[in-house]
């Protein structure tokens, strides 16, 4: 019996859809990610609970990147992160050559599944519902806004948009949910439960909640992932969504695939703090290698790390112990394959990982890693300098939660 | 512009307002056009809904029931009879 | 059929009380809690009725507040679920004296939970403090559950599990599908064990949206009756401990019943009403069976979705016609909303403890509430007294020994539990019982 493990066969990702405080599209992330700056953005500090000398940025989307691809009347019932997630559905699906009337029209012979991550859910219409509630009472609040106000309002509208009648699954496990998203996508297809399945990160980052994370004390306008003196993490939001499709249905209608999803992985640590990460890296270093040793992955032949450190003092803390445990006691050398820290740049939440670690899949260049300048002596990690890197051919992509989740997953460099 | 034509206009406002018609004017709201279905301005139950609650914000009366009487907000003449009847204090069943 | 999760433990939280006992007492009687709001504020909305959770018990609080060290800081919700997984944990091989699996244990431990509030009401509270509605500084403690996986994880760090752990937000679905994923991981061998189960609390926003949408019943619900007119909200918990055979078999667990399968599907027909022909209920009914590998006419009974508004009740027979066909009018069914009423995402996972505890008793209880079935609706609402499972009037039910059961065990029934939500995700899980190891008592 093991712990987490699930060894992948002939699961690829054709498509990819991502919205971003960078754009719209594969491409403005890609940008983004090689110019290795923040994507930071100003909030809106007076329409939260700001505190003096906090954080002033954000990784927010431009809604008016939305604009060609969703009409007025079709977005005026729909909450932002859903208009987040059916453009990216609609980018993805064009990126894999693949229009939503043929996922429609095959539906009844294969059902399209969609499992979905958010953290927070459609945050703005939550607050305005308990903004109705207070100021008019709650005879005034509208109907529509509660309807769009649920975590899996995102979920149901990709369902809507293209049809799918399969299962249609949110997963709420903040930091780690888009890992587990992708994990759950694949193993319906490995286990042979779908064909065809959509992936969704999507996440809504509002004034109140950024003035919150802030006085939790998580955020810095510069994070400096695995930086010595890295002091938080940039909030963002967005949407991402892969199509993921089996093998043979891939090929026989010329899809390209960009990448294969070769392990899934998820772990829990029990000693973590309800808010906070773990302090001792064992249980989770374990997990790690039970996990690849069981999925047949050997350590040595992975030739890339997207790890999931963001800025956050002890989050990155954490992935750096973990990985280091890793390699260190599966490997003569102990050396780590290069690092890419792609949060530097998209920030914490809406999918910003996800869609970079598979760019990182397929070959794309990254730029310098955002805010490094020291390392720190207790993780002795270096990340990506933006040097030019061989493609990788086996990637490890890493999120940890606060709270003790943990989800790894292995992507190999595709044929596109 | 008279009584009615203002009752008019008022309720199309409400309409756009409170349904997020983006972009949508009154006048682009003819008074006998039907307001649900695919034929008319395509609105659906959830509009129902939330057109119950902005007139019951903007006349200040309550609407009883769970369901509207499709004809009451067949169309905005339907509306604005609608709306008379309540403010002149009669029984409302939606 | 091939049986790969048994159910081992048991734990419940609801308008009852806290525990599965006083579930079950409560399930007997044929009454409902739903009634008068006395703890939760209904001020200035449209209705007035709850199913609240009482007060818990001065041995619950104290043995959860000694041993659980982050006990203070979590919300309504995560206490329900923590206290309903403790009950349930109590018969695994860390449960009686609470004692934490090992590194080599904790990995084949999974926690799959679904909910919709966690911490929301205390976000409320801290909503009206930093909006200035109410007195006092806002306390970012009240936000530090507030995220949907707080039930599932406070779970997992209480048990000590290691393996995977995920909580699932997909509306009134979210129980079904939560089972669904420790049904796969069990499966896989991913887990040995696998905590199944869901936590809410009624919160304002709820409240408020349902009555916004018309859908709330000013009186108790009355499910599958003519003159129903909306369902009635709850609060609580509910969790299944289920474990592969071989492990319940190792160490001579007590097998209560069987998850035999589990369907999802979606209706991807309007965000918040059902299909009309409950097709998208359908499929994930008929997934379940598949997948469970039976056919409907094993089904003996269906714990429904049965929320009590017109629309679902009526969808939901559709889907069961279409499903079971002709049987569907004599196939017993029964909502447990209609007792302690809708618990919105954890509801599945509540329905999954009452319907065990019907197979484990033999007995499909009662829905509450008097009025005529609805003639529109072509099923047969278990009303007025519990329907003894034994004594069959459906002439279809096919009886546990006929449906593969092992020779010399007792009769075993099969029984259904459905869950549709907003946004057109449905669940379905089929169940088997009661069980017992072969050759024990």
């Amino acid at each position: 019996m093991s712990a987490g493990f699930a060894s992948l066969e002939g699961v690829a990702i054709t498509g990819l859809g991502v919205v971003t405080a960078a754009g719209c599209g594969r491409d403005t992330l890609a940008a983004a990610l090689v110019a290795g700056v923040p994507l930071a953005r100003p909030v809106d500090r007076s329409a939260g609970w700001h505190r003096p000398g906090g954080s002033h940025c954000a990784a927010t989307v431009d809604p008016k990147s939305l604009q060609p691809w969703l009409s007025p009347m079709a977005a005026r019932r729909m909450s932002p992160p859903s208009r987040f997630a059916v453009v990216a559905l609609r980018r993805a699906l064009e990126d894999a050559g693949l229009d939503a009337a043929t996922l429609r029209a095959g539906q009844a012979a294969r059902p399209t599944a969609v499992f979905a991550a958010t953290a927070c859910g459609p945050s703005s219409y939550t607050e305005r519902i308990l903004e109705q509630i207070q100021e008019e009472g709650p005879e005034a609040v509208s109907p529509s806004l509660f309807t769009e106000s649920v975590a899996n309002a995102p979920a149901a509208q990709i369902a809507l948009a293209c049809g799918a009648l399969g299962p249609n699954v949110t997963i709420t496990q903040r930091e780690v949910g888009p890992l587990l998203a992708l994990r759950r996508g694949a193993l319906e297809i490995a286990e042979g439960r779908a064909e065809q399945v959509l992936v969704a990160v999507v996440e809504e980052l509002t004034p109140m909640e950024h003035s919150v994370f802030d006085r939790f004390g998580c955020l810095a306008d510069a994070p400096r992932p695995f930086d010595r003196h890295r002091r938080g993490y940039l909030a963002a939001e967005g949407a991402a969504v892969l199509l993921l499709e089996r093998e043979d249905v891939a090929r026989a209608r010329g899809a390209s695939i960009k990448a294969w999803v070769r392990a899934a992985l998820a772990a829990f640590d029990p000693a973590a703090s309800l808010s906070d990460y773990s302090r001792d890296p064992t249980p989770l270093a374990a997990a790690l290698a039970r996990g690849l040793e069981r999925a047949g992955v050997e350590v040595a032949t992975v030739d890339r790390i997207v790890s999931g450190a963001s800025g956050m003092p002890t989050g990155d803390r954490l992935e750096g112990l973990v990985l280091r445990r890793v390699w260190g006691s599966a490997t003569p050398s102990g050396t780590l394959p290069p690092i890419l820290a792609p949060k530097g740049v998209v920030g914490e939440g809406g999918g910003g990982h996800l869609a970079a670690a598979l760019l990182a899949a397929e070959g794309y260049p990254f730029g310098p890693t955002a805010g490094f300048a020291t390392m720190d002596p207790e993780l002795m990690i270096t990340p990506h300098d933006g040097g030019s890197l061989p493609p990788a051919r086996r990637l490890l992509v890493s999120a940890l939660a606060v709270g003790g989740a943990a989800a790894w997953v292995v992507l190999e460099k595709g044929e596109g | 512009m008279n009584g009615e034509e203002n009752t008019r206009l008022r309720l199309k406002r409400v309409i756009i307002d409170s349904l997020n018609l983006e972009g949508m004017e009154p006048e682009d709201i003819a008074d006998d056009a039907p307001l649900f279905g695919d034929e008319g301005l395509g609105l659906d139950s959830v509009d129902a809904l939330e057109l119950m609650v902005a007139l019951e914000k903007e006349y200040g009366v309550k609407i009883e029931g769970g369901e509207v009487d499709p004809e009451a907000f067949a169309s905005v003449i339907a509306m604005a009879a609608f709306v008379d009847r309540l403010q002149a204090g009669g029984e409302a069943p939606a | 059929m091939n049986v790969s999760a048994v159910i081992t433990g048991l734990g419940s939280v609801c308008a009852w009380g806290w525990g599965v006992e006083a579930l079950w007492r409560g399930l007997e009687t044929g009454e409902t809690r739903i009634g008068e709001a006395r703890r939760f504020n209904v001020e200035g909305q449209r209705t007035r009725v709850v199913a609240e959770v009482p007060k818990p018990p001065r041995a619950v609080v104290d043995a959860h507040s000694r041993h659980h060290r982050e006990w203070c800081r979590l919300s309504r919700a995560d206490r329900y679920g923590v206290a309903a997984a403790v009950e349930a944990w109590g018969d695994s091989p860390w449960g009686a004296g609470l004692g934490l699996p090992t590194a080599e244990e904790g990995p084949e431990i999974g926690v799959f939970f679904g909910g919709s509030t966690a911490g929301m009401a205390e976000a409320e509270r801290f909503y009206a403090r930093v909006t200035g509605r109410t007195a006092g500084p806002p306390k970012l403690n009240l936000l530090t559950s507030f995220q949907l996986n707080g039930p599932g994880d406070a779970v997992a760090r209480r048990l000590g599990a290691m393996g995977p752990v995920e909580t699932v937000s997909s509306a009134c679905a979210s129980g079904g599908l939560a089972i669904g994923a420790a049904l796969e991981a069990l499966r896989r061998g991913e887990v040995s064990v696998a905590v199944a189960g869901g936590a809410d609390s009624l919160t304002r926003l709820t409240y408020s949206g349902f009555n916004a949408l018309r859908a709330v019943d000013a009186a108790p619900c009355r499910p599958f009756r003519a003159d129903r007119e909306g369902l009635s909200l709850g609060e609580g918990a509910g969790v299944v401990v289920l474990e592969t055979p071989e492990h319940a078999r190792r160490r001579g667990a007590r097998v209560l019943a069987a998850v035999v399968g589990t369907g999802a599907s979606c209706d991807a027909h309007h965000m918040t009403a059902p299909h009309p022909e409950g097709l998208g209920a359908a499929a994930a009914i008929r997934r379940a069976l598949a997948d469970a590998g039976i056919a409907p006419t094993a089904v003996r009974f269906i714990n429904a979705h049965g929320t009590g508004t017109p629309l679902n009740d009526a969808s939901e027979t559709a889907a069961l016609v279409a499903v079971f066909g002709d049987r569907a009018g004599a196939l017993p069914v029964t909502s447990t909303k209609g007792s302690v009423g809708h618990l919105l995402g954890s509801s599945g996972a509540l329905e999954a403890v009452a319907t065990v505890l019907c197979l484990h008793h033999g007995q499909v209880h009662a829905t509450p509430g008097g009025g005529t079935v609805d003639p529109a609706l072509p099923v047969a609402p278990v009303l007025g007294a519990a329907l003894p499972l034994a004594a069959s009037s459906d002439p279809g039910a096919a009886r546990g020994s006929e449906s593969g059961s092992e020779p010399g065990s007792e009769t075993e029934w099969i029984a259904l539990s459905t869950s549709f939500a907003f946004g057109g995700s449905n669940a379905a899980v089929v169940f088997r019982g009661p069980s017992h190891p072969a050759g024990e008592r």
